[in-house]
């Protein structure tokens, strides 16, 4: 049995919402975007699952992208939660994820602080395991943007499966929305629950 | 995701260095990126600009006389 979510004209990052609570009901599904980023989004959140996806590329910008939940999922171990102790769904206590606040590390000197979160954001890529979700909030969202000097760690990062989330209402305030480099534009709502569900949660 | 591109980095005395190379080099348009100094290397300040090796003789040339250099090594 496959499930299919037509996600075309949903922002990022609904469709992966979407995919992700279609595979926790463990069948097979099919999502229908009409966008890259959520397609490469998709995509990603179908390997780190260790589930086989293939991508089929129809006219006009248009991805489905199927994603095989139910043949794999008697593979996966049972994971009983103890749901006294985890208040949160996303809550995962092996998860790392990484909020940046600022363009800056750390406060004092704002030169050094930009040496700083340089070094910090590079350095990113040398953890292992990389973290889970890199979050960007305030002035942290203009690391992100297209001419920002940590896109390629940011770009290397998306590639290796780390998802990048970006404050939409901070990019909007400095009108950079449109010059995003990496990740995708993100809501309140899940900022606020990838921190809560986080096992540990790193800010510079 | 690895790049099998090879670089070369700049070391320096101190940080204050560096920043003045990044923008010297920047001024004159050169690509490199600013990078923590890697684990392998000693260095008193601990970040380098790294730079294809392409760029070496300009990144000498610019800096010359400008900014004390401690090292220019391959990565």
């Amino acid at each position: 049995m496959s499930k299919v979510i037509d996600a075309k004209g949903l922002a990022c990052p609904e469709p992966v919402i979407l995919t992700k609570k279609a595979l926790e009901q463990k069948e097979d599904v099919t999502v229908i975007v009409d966008d890259e980023i959520a397609a490469g989004n998709i995509k990603r959140l179908g390997a780190k699952l260790g589930l086989a996806v293939s991508i089929e590329k129809k006219e006009g910008g248009i991805s489905h992208i199927h994603i095989s939940g139910a043949a794999e999922a008697e593979k996966q171990p049972v994971v009983e939660k103890d749901t006294d102790a985890l208040p949160y769904e996303s809550y995962n206590a092996a998860s790392l994820v990484v909020a940046i606040s600022s363009d800056r590390m750390g406060r004092g000197n704002d030169e050094l602080g930009y040496v700083l979160i340089r070094s910090f954001v590079h350095t990113l890529l040398t953890l292992n395991p990389l973290p889970d979700t890199i979050i960007f909030y305030n002035t942290g969202v203009k690391l992100a943007g297209r001419d920002s000097e940590v896109i390629d760690d940011l770009k290397q990062l998306e590639e290796a499966g780390t998802s990048i989330l970006v404050c939409g209402t901070c990019t909007n305030y400095f009108g950079i929305s449109d010059a995003l480099g990496a990740g995708c534009i993100s809501n309140m709502y899940d900022i606020a629950n990838t921190m809560a569900g986080a096992g540990r949660l790193i800010t510079p | 995701m690895t790049k099998a591109e090879t670089y070369d980095v700049i070391l320096f005395a101190s940080v204050s260095y560096a920043l003045r190379a990044e923008k010297i080099l920047k001024d004159v348009g050169i690509s490199f990126k600013l990078i923590p100094v890697p684990r392998h290397i000693s260095s008193d300040c601990g970040v380098c600009l790294r730079f294809s090796p392409a760029y070496r003789k300009q990144i000498e040339e610019a800096l010359s006389g400008k900014v004390d250099i401690s090292e220019i090594r391959s990565l």
